[in-house]
């Protein structure tokens, strides 16, 4: 990495190698984003046809010849239709704040991107290196607060959402941005919980280093903390507002939710900033707990040569894993009916919550055990070892929540033998 | 961290452009047609009977309150996850590094988490989670 002066201009004051990676790195991040959001809704749509048993949109493909390809021209349509509809203001809204919501909301769906790594490394390019040096796959390379930022930039996307809610002035829109806004902030606590655990097995709030130590070890961080990946993915599901806890568009109770009183171009900017949370939410699960670009035997550790068959090989495991996940995503939306709202907060606060400390406090104790006896962790026995009591604690988890049930989950009266109602008391 | 600062704000400009230009371009390619029943709040067909800005529920209060005490709190956790690992990072968390120093650090972060968890039990018991 160069100095800042060498990033901004070199010596004759043309553009430096590292300014012109940047700029490379950002057009084909923020042009495959948007292209892989247009296509992934096309996906999505195929998929539920192919669940509920139609056959989905498959007729839209190169224009005036009558060749239809799948259905492969239905994003670029959908695009263009969404660029020629009328680009409305309704006269009741508060102009700017409903102006800025929809910017806000996508801009930091995409600046997430800025340090999530898309593979390793690639050899020096001609042009684009420092000096020979190998190109990391990622925007910013070696920012060591990346998930801090990550934490950051999720939060921006609840001031879209309220934001938008807000400025609509429709009650519709401004029941749910608040619905949505407490359920976006319920949901973050176990997300940073369990990102909390992956921090401290990992030493490092840089996406590469937490791939990289995966990579050294071969322990993916799923196998080392199941509890805090069933939090994480069940977190990252909420904060994605995807079914089960798509609560902030539920179409059959708030019309649209926050965004009721958006259309045209401005409705699509916050459709593709919900698909993006969904990319991000896939490329932080693969990342932190799936092993990021590795997979036994084939892609090698992290202090390997770098070639070129290798870093594709590695973009394709991560983005092979990325689908996958994202394939979850959409199988679960067509498959799980919709949380009540006092189901969904009572999930977050009162079990989620618990189990993301739980998971913390066990994964910490852990650590500090294996640094009083391996205080180099560099042994492999505590690294695996260690694994065991995590799968306990997951059991343990997951049995103290099928107990306690209806005591943290159901909200109805109950009958005891004291009253009808014991709301008033104990926990509930 | 000055190398990463010129990618990132490049990235947000670009970002920046990107929905600024999808908006303009619609605003210049896009119909304008204006009518009255048009301008109106979308409420499901029923005539809008008052103003949104009302008072709403406290609860959505309560939970933003909880909400930014228990992050702002998680956030404190992060440095002394990030240096626990690395033992070089420790040294600097620690005043002296003897053997006993890290144990004692570790007790310390469990209290805190403990006073975290005592506050979650507090505001669950004054029912703040429950929604009817």
């Amino acid at each position: 990495m160069g100095s800042s002066s060498e990033l901004l201009l070199a010596a004759d004051s043309s553009l430096s190698p590292l300014l012109l990676q940047a700029i490379v790195k950002i057009v084909v991040l923020i042009g495959g984003l948007m292209t892989a959001a247009a296509y992934f809704v096309l996906l999505e749509r195929r998929m539920a046809a192919w669940i509920q048993d139609r056959r989905g949109p498959n007729r839209v493909g190169i224009p005036l010849t009558g060749i239809r390809l799948f259905g492969l021209g239905q994003p670029l349509a959908d695009g263009v239709k969404f660029i020629f509809k009328e680009a409305y203001t309704p006269a009741h809204v508060d102009r700017w704040m409903y102006l800025f919501a929809p910017i806000a909301i996508l801009v930091a769906a995409l600046v997430v991107f800025a340090v999530i790594p898309v593979g390793g490394m690639v050899p020096a390019v001609p042009g684009l290196a420092d000096g020979g040096q190998p190109i990391s796959l990622v925007v910013i390379p070696g920012f060591d607060s990346g998930l801090l930022l990550v934490f950051a930039l999720s939060e921006i996307a609840v001031y879209g959402v309220l934001l938008g809610g807000w400025a609509s002035n429709n009650k519709y829109s401004f029941l749910g941005g608040l619905r949505s806004s407490a359920q976006l902030i319920a949901y973050e606590l176990p997300l940073g919980l369990a990102i909390l655990g992956v921090v401290l097995a990992s030493g490092s709030m840089n996406l590469e280093q937490v791939i990289a130590r995966q990579a050294q070890s071969g322990l993916w961080f799923v196998l080392a903390q199941p509890l805090g990946f069933v939090v994480f993915v069940i977190a990252a599901f909420a904060e994605s507002a995807r079914v089960p806890f798509d609560l902030p568009e539920c179409e059959q109770e708030l019309v649209g939710g926050y965004h009721t009183e958006y259309s045209g171009i401005k409705l699509l900017l916050f459709l593709v900033a919900e698909f993006l949370h969904m990319i991000t939410a896939s490329f932080l699960i693969v990342i932190l707990f799936l092993g990021g670009w590795h997979f036994w035997g084939i892609t090698g550790g992290p202090d390997a040569e770098i070639g070129w068959l290798q870093s594709l090989l590695r973009v394709a495991v991560l983005l092979g894993k990325v689908f996958l996940v994202i394939l979850f995503f959409m199988l679960t939306r067509w498959s799980w009916p919709r949380f009540r709202f006092d189901q969904l907060m009572a999930l977050a606060w009162k079990i989620m919550l618990p189990l993301g400390i739980a998971n913390f406090i066990v994964v910490a104790a852990l650590g500090e055990v294996r640094a009083w006896y391996d205080p180099k962790f560099a042994d492999r026995f505590w690294e695996w070892g260690l694994a065991l009591p995590n799968w306990v604690t997951l059991v343990l988890g997951w049995l103290a929540v099928a107990y306690s049930g209806t005591l943290v989950t159901d909200n109805r009266p109950q009958r005891t033998s004291r009253g009808s109602d014991s709301h008033a008391e104990g926990f509930s | 961290m000055s190398t990463a600062i010129v990618p990132l704000v490049l990235f947000v400009l670009a970002a920046t452009g990107l929905a600024v230009g999808l908006l303009t371009a619609a605003w210049l390619l896009g119909p304008k047609r204006q009518g009255l029943t048009k301008q109106m709040p979308y409420e499901s067909g029923m005539d809008p009977i008052h103003d949104t800005r009302r008072r709403f529920d406290v609860r959505f209060h309560l939970v933003a309150i909880v909400f930014l005490l228990f992050d702002v709190e998680l956030l404190f956790l992060y440095p002394w996850a990030v240096a626990s690992r690395d033992a070089r990072g420790f040294s600097l968390l620690a005043s002296q590094s003897d053997r006993f120093s890290r144990p004692l650090v570790f007790a310390e972060v469990m209290v805190f988490v403990g006073l975290l968890t005592l506050g979650l039990v507090y505001v669950w018991r004054k029912g703040v989670f429950r929604w009817r």
